[in-house]
C-alpha cells in the first residue's frame, strides 16, 4: 500500500520536472534571435567610430611608400572601373560589395601587415571601416581625405606664399619631390629624358641636407 | 528502499539543476544596446546608398533635423529646428528613448554634421541598432563672419584624373629644351633667402 502512493507521488513529481524541463527547453528555441549580436559592443564601436585614430594623412602615406615600407597594404574599396583607371601604387580593389567576401577575409582578417583602406573622398573608405572594425579586425586605417587629397599634396602640392614658414616650406619641398617620385615632370627641374626616373630618388636626399645646412650654419 | 533511494537521488539533482538555472536567470542582465541587423545586411544596405536626402528636402514636417556635432559648434551655428545630438552621447542618457519615440511617431531622422562623413558614423552606429528611419543628409557646413553656410555636398566625386594631369606634365618638358639649363641654380639661391632671416634671429 505505502509502496502504491509513494509510486504515484514520485511519478507526480516527475511530470511536473518534465513539464519543468519542456519549458526550459522551449526558452532555449528563443536564445537564436541573439545570432545577429556578432561582433563588438555597440558602445565600443561608437567610440572606435568617434576616435580619429584611424586615419593617416596623405603625407604619412608618400612616406611610406617612398621608403618602400613593407608592412602595408593597400586597398581600394571604389569600383573596378575607377581602380583600372587610376590607383595607388601596389594597391589592391575590394569594392565595397565583396568587403566581406572569403578572398576579402584573407586581406582584411590577419595580423601581420597593417591595411590603409582608401577612396576618392574617406566617405565610403569609413563605411568599409566601420563595418570591419565591428567584426573586431585589427590594424585597419582610413586614408584621410582620400585620393581627391592625394592629388591636392602629393601629386599637385599648393605652393606656399613667400610670407609662410620655413616649416611649410620644406613640406612643400617634401610634396613636390613625392609628386616627382610618382611621375609628375616639372620643367624647371628635368635634365635629361631617360634620367628622370633616376633623379627624382637622388633628388629626395639631397635636397633635405641643402635645406639643413644653411641651419646649421646660422646657428 | 535501494531503488526509493536512487529515485530521491536523481529528483534532489534535477531540483538542484532547475534551482542553478533560476537563480542564472536572475542574475542574467540584457545589454542595453542591441543589434538588430548584421554586417552583411549593413554592408547591403551601405551599398545601396538610398539613404542620402538634399537640402532642399528638409522642409517636410515629418523629418527631425540632428546636429551631431559637439554642444560648441551646435551654439556656433545649426541648421533651423535642429536639435543636438554629438555622436559620443548617442548611446547615453535619454538619447536611446528619444529615438524610439521617433520611431513611434513614424518621424525620419535626419543626421547632419560639417560634412557627411562626419554623419555617416552616427548613421552606421544608429542603424545597426535597428533605428531604420535615419537619413545622411547631403550638406557641408562652413563659418564666414559667424555665420553659417550650408552648401550641397556630393559625396565620393574624383576631383581630377591623375593620370591626365601626369601626362600632361610630362609632355611640357618635351616643348621647353633650353631654359632647363638656367633654371636650376635659381632653385636653391631662392630657399637660402627664405631661410637667412630666421637664422639671423637665432
Amino acid at each position: 500500500m505505502i509502496n502504491r502512493k509513494l509510486a504515484k507521488v514520485l511519478s507526480f513529481r516527475y511530470k511536473i520536472l518534465a513539464v519543468i524541463f519542456l519549458v526550459l527547453a522551449g526558452g532555449l528555441v528563443v536564445l537564436p534571435k541573439y545570432e545577429k549580436q556578432e561582433g563588438i559592443l555597440p558602445e565600443a564601436l561608437l567610440k572606435n567610430a568617434v576616435s580619429s585614430e584611424r586615419y593617416i594623412s596623405t603625407d604619412e602615406l608618400a612616406d611610406l611608400i617612398i621608403n618602400q615600407d613593407p608592412s602595408f597594404i593597400l586597398i581600394d574599396v571604389r569600383e573596378e572601373e575607377s581602380y583600372k583607371k587610376f590607383s595607388l601604387p601596389n594597391s589592391i580593389n575590394i569594392p565595397l560589395d565583396k568587403l566581406l567576401s572569403e578572398d576579402s577575409n584573407s586581406y582584411l582578417n590577419q595580423d601581420q601587415f597593417d591595411v590603409i583602406l582608401f577612396s576618392n573622398d574617406h566617405f565610403y573608405a569609413d563605411q568599409a571601416w566601420l563595418i570591419c572594425n565591428r567584426l573586431d579586425y585589427n590594424h585597419i586605417r582610413v586614408l584621410k581625405g582620400g585620393l581627391n587629397a592625394w592629388f591636392n599634396t602629393i601629386i599637385n602640392p599648393e605652393k606656399p606664399s613667400e610670407n609662410q614658414s620655413v616649416i611649410a616650406s620644406e613640406l612643400y619641398s617634401f610634396r613636390k619631390a613625392a609628386s616627382m617620385y610618382f611621375g609628375v615632370a616639372y620643367p624647371d627641374e628635368f635634365k635629361a629624358k631617360p634620367v628622370v626616373k633616376i633623379i627624382p630618388k637622388k633628388k629626395v636626399i639631397p635636397k633635405k641636407k641643402k635645406k639643413k645646412m644653411p641651419v646649421e650654419g646660422g646657428c | 528502499m535501494k531503488e526509493l533511494e536512487k529515485t530521491k537521488r536523481i529528483s534532489i539533482a534535477a531540483v538542484l539543476f532547475i534551482l542553478i538555472i533560476i537563480i542564472g536567470l536572475l542574475f542574467y542582465e540584457r545589454p542595453k544596446h542591441v543589434y538588430t541587423v548584421n554586417s552583411n545586411d549593413m554592408l547591403e544596405k551601405v551599398i545601396k546608398a538610398d539613404y542620402f536626402i538634399a537640402l532642399d528636402k528638409i522642409d517636410d514636417p515629418s523629418i527631425v533635423l540632428i546636429d551631431i556635432r559637439s554642444p560648441f559648434e551646435f551654439e556656433k551655428g545649426h541648421l533651423n529646428g535642429a536639435i543636438n545630438i554629438s555622436t559620443p552621447e548617442l548611446l547615453k542618457g535619454d538619447n536611446p528613448e528619444l529615438f524610439n519615440k521617433m520611431v513611434a511617431n513614424k518621424k525620419v531622422a535626419v543626421l547632419y554634421g560639417s560634412t557627411p562623413t562626419e554623419a555617416n558614423n552616427a548613421f552606421m552606429v544608429l542603424y545597426q541598432l535597428g533605428f531604420e528611419n535615419i537619413k545622411i543628409l547631403l550638406v557641408s557646413l562652413g563659418y564666414e563672419q559667424n555665420k553659417l553656410i550650408t552648401k550641397n555636398s556630393i559625396i565620393e566625386k574624383n576631383v581630377t584624373d591623375i593620370n591626365a594631369f601626369i601626362a600632361e606634365s610630362q609632355k611640357k618638358i618635351k616643348i621647353v629644351p633650353k631654359p632647363k639649363k638656367r633654371i636650376p641654380k635659381k632653385v636653391i639661391p631662392k630657399k637660402k633667402k627664405k631661410k637667412m632671416p630666421v637664422e639671423g634671429g637665432c
